[in-house]
């Protein structure tokens, strides 16, 4: 029912085109990430969608009604803001109560004291109380009723955050980076209990994040923004094994993807650093590409394999081991990703050569585009002399 | 699991400090006592010894010249509390401050909103606003003196223009006015004190704008962003949600600021009547009557006695302020 | 724009009010007194050729001027050289309004030295200010000795004494001490300013120990570390600090007033303009607007100047 459309949104702010025509169709109970890098303009997206800022053409619709004609007040959408926004002044009780009180009394009702003296009043902020200590007791903050906020910690500031905007039942909540001010710990923690909130309130979730661990652990759909577009929107999976965009593959990723560049034969055959890989495009013309191989597509390989080159540095992280090669060619180094168990073979300045899968490979035009039409080509022989 | 206490209990029981690690410190006090000396010594002389030298003229009759004086006991602070004209004295002040206050904070607060609310031009009315404040009091009451002259001034010249007009049916005032004369407003007991506290306001509410303005831009902006979320439709709702809570450490500010400044008042007083205080004592304020009993008619017990009621408003009012913001802090 | 022209009809008619004394301060120190009389002129007034009666009446001919010049005037009757002397004298005493009334307010009184006092006052009060403060300030903000507590506590105790409260045990210490109508007057009870040592001290507890500790490291003493280490660091502050004091002791008038009688050499600009106002008759309009004018300019060009500066130092006291 509550299903969110953005359709060719834009916005400009004096000369800049920050949002440069974003569509996205956000279905009941997803949970949808808006992630990038600061400037892709996915808090302005945001805000938009709230109703805090206006887009300069495109329409914003919640179950299917344009709302680019009502304030943010009137499209019944919860906001959990960076700063999280509680007001100094009031109890953690009565910030949560703040926006059952705006829509549910009357503006005499709100008059201090009336809520008491008048009979209607009362019933209503009973209603309201009981209401507040419901999402406290969700978020397991009933016993910070009480407080200001300037007593609470940042992770508790933040629950409260997440209380007011949970407290009424609006049609979509957003987050804009509510984790961003969280220490590492913390972050990890809440990560998980937003995900479960989200499971359990099955509403719909659309979430800003810079940080793109924080999109793959929670989202259903996660859309990749960059200089004001959508560059693709799918699921956390799909984003990271089938990216459409070389921007997309090297902005999520768990560690740096190695890019290599390669040479497009006439027949499509693909060659690394002057060798012929097993391996040719179909549909793309004679030019250059950029091979993209994440470290865990990268193995060890014998002297006859298309990347060699020496170690000259490597972290052992304990489970895994990751080691940086050097190769003549290369202005980077690549990086490959190995079991510790092999590191008797990696010692700093040994020589090593790398294969890797070529069903893990990924192939971009020069525009980053992405060319999924690979074909193995085993027929080769070796060119070895 | 004793490994991490020993550094602790060592600390705990750590004797005072050894000889080594104290010389800085005694350097240090010399050195504090040397720096803190001066300072030390004025505020003692200048600010403390007369506050005691008042407090005990006030319980005399002494006056500059005479060779000896005597005890009166609080005959002074009797005088104070029974005779008219100290009456006079404590009515015009008290008018003063409770109409300047609460005009000169209201006026500075809405200019402030405003001006904030507006991106063009908002800085061209803060300076205009703010220049009676840098001011020179003295001239400028010069100048409304020649404003409100009763014949020449341009403020009854302004109104003359009203007169013939529709604005004579509706407006009493500009009636009688035209029809009569306009007032003398300087040398009318019953504007008299409030020309004194349009002047106060004029001058005053300039400064608080500036401050309001100086909390405006300090609160956050996603807090109004939450408050339109949270369904505050009105720009009513989000001042009292907002606005207001978030002013509140300046707001105590400004009214204890402005409190003290209105007690003070004196330079529009003396300009416009350097005798006497005003048609009928009625602008008679307390500096004027400290200046005027204990500067001009040598009657320092008195004076005295003014000095400290006059302290002991103003300590009040500023220990209440700071009793509020410790209380108010929420941040 | 459209949707805000409320706002801007309520703060237009506030900036008249706030404007108007203003307009008439300037506008007056242009007009003849005709002008002023009958409200004619506009804001510059017709700046027509008039004469100064006093001039003219300084120089009214007798006997002997007569006879000096009466050999300019070959062969005329005594009253027909009375008659040109006269006419003389009023064409060399006729000037524009604007000139006449600027010239008389600095002839008339010694406004220069007027200005001078208010200068010097203003300037002297505010470096002993600074020069007391500081140390004080940076002892009790970044060292540790026994009685900082208490001497904290006095500087807070004292903020609650305004120095114009006090002014009447003040000015009998320094009659008592001979010290009226002295510059040592004007000066003395604003040397200390405790709220100035509040303010520095609030801004050195800012200033990191390390930067201290290398100075001390450095070889340096305590002193200076005052002037080389933390002064440097405190230029802002004690700008703020600096138009905050000497905006208030150019304005003050009240302090002067009670210990500088009679004495003109000693006159503060507000001063100045008082006696002034209380000397003049009605033709004096013009020249008392221009000194007024004169005495207000400094400060409100040196606002429009440097608006921010200003404006952060007059609300100084409203950092917590």
């Amino acid at each position: 029912m509550t299903e969110l459309s953005i359709v060719n949104v834009t916005k400009r702010f004096d000369e800049t085109d920050v949002l440069k025509g974003v569509s996205l169709d956000i279905a009941d109970g997803e949970f949808v990430s808006l992630v990038g890098p600061s400037g892709c303009g996915k808090s302005t997206l945001l805000r938009i969608i709230a109703g805090l800022e206006a887009q300069t053409s495109g329409d914003i619709r919640i179950a299917g009604q344009s709302v680019v004609d009502r304030r943010a007040a009137d499209r019944n959408l919860s906001m959990v803001f960076q700063s999280y926004a509680l007001y100094p002044h009031l109890s953690v009780a009565d910030n949560i109560a703040v926006p059952l009180k705006m829509r549910r009394l009357s503006r005499l009702q709100r008059l201090p004291l009336a809520a008491r003296l008048l009979p209607s009043g009362r019933a209503a902020s009973r209603k309201i109380e009981y209401d507040v200590h419901q999402a406290a007791k969700m978020l397991e903050i009933e016993h910070l009723l009480n407080r200001k906020p300037g007593q609470l910690s940042g992770g508790q500031r933040q629950r409260v955050a997440l209380g007011r905007a949970l407290v009424r039942e609006p049609a979509a909540f957003l987050l804009d980076e509510p984790l961003s001010n969280l220490d590492a710990k913390l972050r990890v923690q809440t990560r998980a209990e937003i995900a479960q909130l989200h499971r359990r309130l099955r509403a719909t979730f659309v979430y800003v994040t810079h940080d793109q661990v924080e999109a793959m652990t929670m989202s259903d759909r996660i859309a990749v923004m960059m200089g004001g577009r959508i560059l693709q929107c799918a699921t956390p999976e799909t984003i990271y094994e089938d990216p459409d965009h070389i921007d997309v593959a090297e902005f999520i990723c768990a560690h740096k993807i190695n890019i290599l560049p390669v040479e497009i034969a006439d027949d499509g055959q693909l060659h690394l650093l002057d060798r012929r890989l097993e391996l040719s495009v179909v549909g793309a013309g004679r030019g250059v590409g950029s091979l993209g191989l994440r470290p865990e597509a990268l193995r060890l390989a014998g002297e006859n394999a298309p990347i060699r080159g020496h170690v000259v540095h490597r972290e052992n992280l304990g489970a895994e081991l990751f080691v940086q090669v050097e190769v003549a060619a290369l202005k980077e180094r690549v990086t490959l990703r190995a079991n510790p168990e092999q590191r008797r073979a990696l010692q700093l300045g040994s020589p090593v050569g790398l294969e890797f899968d070529p069903a893990k490979a990924l192939l971009f035009d020069p525009h980053g585009k992405r060319l999924r039409q690979l074909r193995p080509t085993f027929a080769a022989k070796p060119e070895v002399a | 699991m004793p490994a991490p206490d020993v550094p602790s209990a060592g600390k705990a029981s750590t004797p005072p400090p050894t000889p080594t690690n104290s010389a800085p410190v005694i350097r240090d006090y010399r050195a504090a006592w040397t720096l803190t000396g001066p300072a030390l010594i004025l505020m003692v002389l200048i600010l403390l010894v007369p506050v005691a030298i008042a407090g005990l003229l006030s319980f005399t009759d002494y006056s500059l010249g005479s060779d000896s004086f005597n005890w009166i006991g609080s005959a002074n602070y009797e005088k104070l509390f029974t005779r008219a004209s100290y009456e006079k004295m404590f009515v015009a002040t008290l008018t003063y401050v409770v109409t300047v206050v609460p005009l000169s904070v209201a006026l500075g607060l809405g200019a402030a909103i405003l001006i904030h609310s507006l991106g063009r031009f908002g800085a061209l009315y803060k300076t205009i606003y703010f220049l009676p404040v840098m001011a020179t009091l003295l001239a400028m009451s010069i100048a409304w003196e020649f404003m409100l002259h009763p014949t020449i001034g341009m403020l009854n010249r302004t109104l003359e223009l009203g007169c013939g007009t529709l604005l004579e049916r509706v407006w009493p005032f500009l009636a009688n006015g035209c029809a009569d004369r306009f007032p003398v407003w300087l040398g009318d007991k019953r504007y008299a004190i409030w020309v004194i506290c349009f002047i106060g306001v004029w001058q005053g509410f300039g400064f608080n704008m500036v401050l309001y303005l100086a909390g405006l831009t300090s609160v956050h902006r996603e807090l109004y962003h939450a408050a339109e979320m949270d369904g505050a439709r009105s720009a009513w709702d989000r001042f009292r949600l907002v606005t207001w809570p978030a002013l509140g450490p300046t707001t105590v500010f400004v009214v204890t600021i402005t409190c003290i400044r209105a007690f003070q008042v004196f330079d529009t007083v003396e300009a416009f009547w350097p005798q006497g205080g005003g048609p009928n004592k009625s602008t008679y304020v307390m500096m004027f009557a400290i200046f005027e009993k204990g500067v001009q008619q040598n009657l320092i017990g008195i004076g005295s006695a003014i000095t400290m009621l006059f302290l002991t408003f103003v300590m009040f009012l500023t220990l209440i302020q700071r009793w509020l913001v410790e209380r108010k802090v929420h941040y | 724009m459209t949707r805000d022209w409320w706002k801007h009809l309520i703060l237009i008619l506030g900036m008249i009010v706030v404007i108007a004394p203003f307009y008439l301060m300037v506008s007056y120190s242009f007009k003849s007194p005709g002008e002023i009389e009958r409200g004619e002129g506009g804001f510059f007034g017709r700046q027509e050729l008039m004469v100064d009666e006093r001039c003219v009446s300084l120089r009214a001919p007798d006997r002997k001027d007569i006879a000096a010049a009466s050999q300019r005037f070959p062969g005329q009757t005594e009253n027909a050289i009375r008659t040109a002397l006269i006419a003389e004298a009023k064409s060399a005493c006729s000037m524009r309004p604007v000139v006449f009334n600027y010239t008389k307010a600095f002839s008339e009184a010694p406004l220069l030295r007027y200005l001078l006092n208010g200068i010097a006052v203003t300037v002297s009060i505010f470096l002993i200010q600074a020069v007391v403060a500081l140390p004080a300030a940076y002892a009790l903000a970044k060292l540790k000795f026994w009685g900082r507590e208490a001497v904290f506590g006095l500087v807070l105790f004292c903020l609650l004494i305004p120095v114009h409260a006090i002014a009447l045990p003040l000015y009998i210490i320094l009659a008592k001490l001979g010290l009226t109508n002295t510059y040592a007057a004007l000066v003395v009870p604003w040397t200390i300013s405790v709220f100035g040592i509040f303010l520095m001290r609030q801004f050195f507890m800012t200033v990191p120990d390390d930067l201290i500790d290398a100075a001390r490291m450095d070889g340096m003493g305590e002193f200076a570390i005052v002037w080389r280490v933390m002064l440097p660091t405190a230029i802002p502050a004690l700008l703020a600090f600096a138009i905050f004091s000497i905006v208030a002791h150019w304005n003050d008038y009240f302090w002067p007033r009670i210990v500088v009688t009679g004495n003109r050499d000693l006159f503060t600009p507000p001063l100045g303009l008082r006696e002034f106002k209380g000397d003049g008759d009605g033709s004096y309009f013009g020249p008392m607007m221009a000194t007024a004018t004169v005495i207000v300019t400094p400060l409100i060009v040196a606002f429009l100047l440097a608006q921010k500066r200003f404006i952060e130092g007059i609300t100084l006291s409203g950092m917590k």
